[in-house]
């Protein structure tokens, strides 16, 4: 039982890393409606920025974050601005060709400038240590994670469920149309909705600094598993989300626990499972 | 492919600058056309006073040159352009010069087939070497023939590829420079036996053929000299794994003695930060990481050596360590190396910069650069390299020469760990000798 709780706790955390990056992804396709493979790209570039800032240059590390933020926000607005915009009206086909191209883009870029070498930063030394879960020591910076996912959690459902902000995203997700004609800035809106998408992702890559690998590539490698969990909890559906992040989570580690040998088909199973009973997702409709 | 391209083809103007000025000092012939060997096709290169027949030998090389295992192959091209340049300064190879162009496999099998047929049909390499991944070398093996070249492999280190493409089916145009996975498994074991209180492993690996072939042997061999040993548990890890918190505190539950593990490179660090985070070190009594002796992992991992966070329990070996052996071939390797290149060799730098004399030597004894004239100039070679004699058998075309495993330790001589404690054996003890016999693997 103790290794089951210790177990959870430890995937609890590695979920938190895949719900700061579903959630941009679903917002994003939930409003936009757009299906931003290059979202797992924010993610690195997040990664990146921090390790410049922090890794390199020597900024406090909380700074670190905070620019990396902005500057994942710049590289947003301009994808969303200058290119995603003209392809509203056209098929999802389209979007999935521009926004793959933006993959490749922002990989061989950060092969450029970063070189292809993985960065490994060191770790804030105010971090270190561990806390004694059912016995066992469990590291702090995990417990640090699982709070600032379930903090992002909260408030993001405050600002779309209790802001004025909030209030008109919903409208214009639900009839487009119709917000526009009560007087919702559409263009704007959608740009601070792809925004605020990006800033989620670069919030996951930059958290992951200190304990993850930064290399290129690794936005295409986590796109992946955020797809599974936007299929699982219903592509759109800010819970859903949240819910599907922590099922692929934990179960990846229980599976890494109890069935080592097909613990990656398990996932795989799960959607299966899922697109069978519920082709829409868990808490799609 | 842009950093690809790029990379050769500074490294190809290199090799050519340094060709041109080689010819000059040496008051050899022909500086203008060694200096722009890109220009030429194959078909011009031609010449009838060179022994070999062409003016330039083309070395096509591959190694995974992006991603969390991309300093790999950094060092393979870094040992490689080094023998290069050492060899064309003195005359090239019976006065043919060596060009590189070196590719990125993406440890992808596909990718690294597609780079071989391109470097040998299109690019017209004489020679083939490289590839980081298991998985790419067993794809890469089976067309050579069709390709009519050798292919030297100086890191992916699967057993089946000479105990299956060269001893079994006979594929005689795969060589291996570097040890194979006996290195850290049957070694491992060897090490290990001795240690009466270990009874409990447990194992992290890769998820793909390397972590299978390691595990597999490891508790093969361990098991004939230590019959009480149990092996608890077992977390399998695929590339692109940037978390291992689940795979460590997997095995963890089954309280293990010791841990042997194979993810390397980039992702090894990451392993090991992971497993100081989860407090590892003070539950377990001996961790081995298979290539923590590689040089990538020494430097990331050296500020907690020095901090003592490991508590003198990691272990670790490499298919070569720059500290070993204390020979003048190797003080003198070292000394170049970290004179061009401001750092320490790791093993695949090592086996690429041996690799180009395994070739010069295979040359000079064949004077051919026909593919079967040099399969029978390099079996049974001997030739003295960095990391000691090696000696290609000629059943399975395997390099054998020994390598030792040691504790990660800190030496006031070295800036980054090295290994100490060393444990040497010879390598008849761990190396695995035909015929074979078919291992059983896990997965």
């Amino acid at each position: 039982m103790e290794t089951l709780v210790f177990q959870g706790l430890v995937g609890l955390s590695v979920s938190m890393y895949l719900w700061l990056l579903a959630a941009g992804l679903t917002i994003v396709f939930g409003v936009l409606g757009v299906l931003n493979f290059a979202h797992g790209s924010l993610f690195m570039l997040g990664a990146y920025f921090t390790f410049t800032y922090y890794g390199l240059w020597g900024v406090n590390f909380w700074l670190a974050i905070a620019l990396s933020l902005l500057s994942v926000a710049v590289v947003g607005y301009f994808m969303e601005r200058f290119f995603l915009r003209h392809i509203y009206h056209l098929d999802h086909a389209y979007q999935l060709l521009l926004t793959f191209g933006f993959i490749l883009i922002f990989d061989d870029a950060v092969k450029m400038i970063w070189g292809g070498v993985a960065k490994i930063p060191p770790m804030p030394s105010f971090f270190e240590g561990t806390v004694s879960v059912v016995g066992r020591p469990f590291p702090f910076y995990n417990l640090f994670i699982i709070g600032t996912g379930l903090a992002v959690a909260i408030v993001v459902w405050l600002l779309f469920e209790k802001t004025w902000w909030g209030k008109m995203v919903r409208a214009s997700a639900s009839d487009r149309e119709m917000a526009s004609a009560i007087g919702v800035n559409i263009p704007t809106l959608f740009t601070g909705v792809f925004v605020f998408g990006a800033m989620l992702a670069a919030l996951g890559g930059a958290l992951g600094t200190p304990v993850r690998v930064v290399a290129p590539g690794i936005g295409a490698a986590m796109i992946i598993q955020a797809f599974i969990i936007t299929v699982i909890g219903g592509l759109g559906n800010l819970k859903g989300a949240f819910v599907g992040a922590i099922i692929v989570g934990t179960l990846s580690a229980y599976g890494i626990l109890l069935f080592p040998v097909f613990e990656l088909f398990l996932i795989f199973l799960i959607m299966a499972v899922v697109l069978m009973v519920k082709p829409q997702g868990l808490f799609g409709g | 492919m842009t950093e690809s391209k790029k990379i050769s083809r500074r490294a190809l103007l290199k090799a050519a600058t340094v060709a041109g000025i080689g010819g000059m000092t040496l008051g050899l012939s022909k500086v203008g056309e060694a200096a722009s060997p890109k220009e030429k096709t194959p078909a011009q290169t031609k010449s009838k006073k060179k022994i070999l027949g062409v003016d330039v030998i083309k070395v096509g090389g591959q190694g995974v040159i992006s991603g969390a295992h991309a300093d790999y192959g950094w060092q393979i091209q870094a040992g490689a352009i080094l023998a290069i340049d050492e060899i064309n300064a003195k005359g090239g190879i019976l006065g043919s010069k060596l060009e590189l162009k070196f590719m990125d496999e993406e440890l992808k099998p596909a990718v690294a087939v597609k780079n071989a047929r391109y470097l040998a049909t299109e690019w017209g390499a004489h020679l083939l070497f490289g590839v980081d991944s298991s998985g790419s070398a067993m794809a890469i093996g089976p067309i050579l023939p069709e390709l009519d070249r050798i292919c030297v492999f100086d890191h992916a280190s699967t057993h089946r590829l000479t105990e299956e493409l060269v001893y079994g089916k006979g594929i005689k145009q795969i060589f291996r420079i570097a040890a194979p996975v006996y290195q850290e498994s049957n070694m491992a074991a060897l090490i290990f036996k001795d240690f009466p209180n270990i009874k409990r492993w447990a194992g992290i690996h890769c998820d793909y053929e390397y972590g299978y072939s390691v595990w597999a042997l490891f508790k093969d061999t361990l098991k004939k000299y230590r019959p009480d040993v149990e092996f608890v548990s077992i977390a399998w890890a695929p590339f692109w794994t940037m978390d291992f918190s689940s795979h460590i505190s997997a095995v963890m539950a089954a309280k293990p003695d010791a841990i042997i593990a194979t993810p390397w490179a980039g992702e090894g660090v990451m392993l090991l930060r992971q497993a100081l985070m989860l407090g590892v070190f003070d539950k377990i009594q001996a961790w081995f990481q298979c290539m923590g002796g590689s040089v990538d992992i020494l430097e990331g991992i050296s500020r907690e050596v020095a901090a003592g966070k490991f508590k003198d329990k990691l272990w670790a070996t490499a298919r070569y360590i720059h500290n070993y052996p204390d020979a003048p071939e190797n003080n003198k390797f070292v000394a170049s190396f970290r004179k061009r290149w401001n750092r320490f060799p790791n093993y695949s730098a090592e086996s690429a910069y041996s690799t180009i004399y395994v070739f010069k030597a295979a040359l000079e004894k064949s004077r051919s650069l026909k593919t079967s004239d040099l399969i029978k100039a390099m079996e049974g070679l001997k030739l003295m390299t960095p990391a000691g004699e090696r000696f290609f058998r000629p059943e399975d075309h395997q390099a054998i020469y020994n390598v030792p495993g040691g504790r990660v330790v800190i030496d006031p001589n070295y800036p980054i760990p090295i290994l100490g404690d060393l444990k040497v054996f010879p390598a008849q003890a761990y190396y695995r000798n035909p015929p074979f016999e078919a291992l059983k693997m896990d997965k």
